[in-house]
């Protein structure tokens, strides 16, 4: 039988072995027929004897050294600094995540505020909210041929993105970018102008009688700026 | 939700890791000392081993998971961690080993000291562990590990080899290894240890 410590079993054992069985002191201590053997050997043999006595005393001066620092850790400054990075990451990441949530809440906000500006802008000029719902009413223009037809553009007055000015209620029509102002401070003036001008102003025009003569009547507001546009019933 | 003491060490992580105070502080209350003593023993420095338990345990704050429960124990974690801080720090000052006692390395020479010794035999024996220790940190690496963990910690080859991530065989042929170096260095102290051995 061999041991880990190469001890054969057989008695007496040799130098080699028992060398090897005291610098393997556990097992030593553990085998009771190995420490029997060890202890014939020490006996015989002077200089082994000595040499476990060397080995004794170092293992007596290894615990002796372990016992030193036995209850030896880590002073407490090192607790407080791992401490303050545990507290700092922890803070900072919570930081982070709020920042986070407040900024997309804030996104959130604006996004709502400009979809109900941008509502009531349209609902303020008359158009509709729902552009893409006009598709069909698109193609609805401002029908300026005036008494060529017979027709007028009486009754025309909002259709999606394309702007109609009315001429049947009386009303006038905003012009793209103006603002309603009131009416005392506001001048109605009739104009005589070709049709193809109402394109400036930014009306579908047909291009076909683009060259007529229509009269128009213009809100102009107390800057002389034209503010709005009414067709009159009767075109000269 | 109160924390147990049982708590297991990667619950405690886990805890953390999310933040939780409570927890941390007994994950490092339960292994700031076992590696304390593992890098002071290793390093034969004071500072240096207080440099390595906060690198280690910084770890655990910044990159918790490079922990794998799978992979092994949290203490096993931690030791290798600081295993490896201890090998940047002896290639980095590889010569710088305190050959002599210091007051403040973290060592209590005096606290083993009987008191019916004499001057002489206080001082044979002071110099003698000195020299011990000065042995202990001049072994190589490989030697110096298991030494210190299973003569000064005084771990079972099992836990030792569960530390260290090797075989429980590799221990002990790096501790009979180890023994038989410190043996050869302290050699020439050889009638010293007899004559205080023969003294007490």
């Amino acid at each position: 039988m061999q041991g880990n410590n190469g001890f054969t079993g057989r008695v007496p054992m040799t130098c080699e072995e028992f060398a090897l069985a005291c610098l393997e002191a556990r097992s030593a201590s553990e085998d009771s027929a190995l420490r029997q053997a060890v202890l014939e050997h020490s006996r015989k043999c002077p200089h082994c004897a000595a040499l476990q006595v060397n080995l004794q005393t170092l293992q007596d001066d290894l615990r002796y050294v372990g016992l030193e620092t036995k209850d030896a850790e880590a002073p407490s400054r090192v607790q407080m600094r791992v401490m303050q990075e545990f507290r700092t990451k922890h803070r900072t990441a919570k930081a982070r995540r709020f920042a986070l949530i407040g900024s997309w809440g804030l996104a959130a906000a604006a996004v709502v505020v400009a979809v109900v500006s941008w509502t009531n802008w349209r609902h303020a000029n008359g158009l509709s909210v729902f552009p893409g719902r006009a598709g069909t009413e698109q193609t609805a223009k401002v029908d300026t041929n005036g008494p060529s037809d017979g027709q007028s553009a009486a009754g025309a007055l909002v259709v999606g993105d394309t702007l109609v000015a009315s001429s049947a209620s009386g009303d006038f029509t905003l012009l793209p970018g103006s603002t309603p102002s009131p009416m005392e401070d506001a001048t109605v003036v009739r104009v005589q102008m070709q049709r193809g001008a109402l394109g400036a102003l930014g009306f579908t025009v047909n291009e076909e009688h683009a060259s007529d003569l229509i009269q128009v009547d213009l809100l102009v507001g107390d800057d002389g700026l034209p503010q709005a546009v009414r067709l009159p019933e009767t075109v000269e | 939700m109160p924390i147990e003491t049982d708590d297991r060490d990667d619950v405690l992580l886990r805890r953390s890791a999310k933040g939780d105070q409570d927890a941390f502080a007994l994950l490092y209350r339960k292994y700031q000392a076992p590696l304390y003593r593992f890098a002071l023993r290793m390093t034969g420095q004071s500072w240096a081993a207080e440099e390595i338990v906060q690198e280690v345990f910084l770890i655990v704050i910044r990159e918790p998971r490079k922990f794998d429960p799978n992979r092994g124990t949290l203490g096993g974690f931690l030791y290798g961690v600081a295993r490896n801080r201890v090998m940047k720090h002896l290639e980095r000052s590889p010569r710088d080993l305190p050959l002599t006692e210091e007051t403040d390395d973290g060592f209590s020479p005096d606290t083993l000291a009987s008191k019916e010794m004499t001057p002489v035999e206080w001082a044979e024996l002071h110099e003698r562990r000195a020299r011990v220790r000065a042995a202990v940190l001049d072994l190589p690496v490989e030697f110096r590990e298991a030494v210190v963990l299973c003569e000064l910690e005084e771990m079972s080859y099992e836990e030792a080899a569960s530390t260290l991530d090797c075989p429980v065989g590799t221990i002990r042929s790096r501790l009979h290894r180890g023994r038989a170096l410190l043996l050869a260095k302290l050699e020439m102290l050889r009638e010293v240890p007899r004559r205080v051995h023969a003294g007490q």
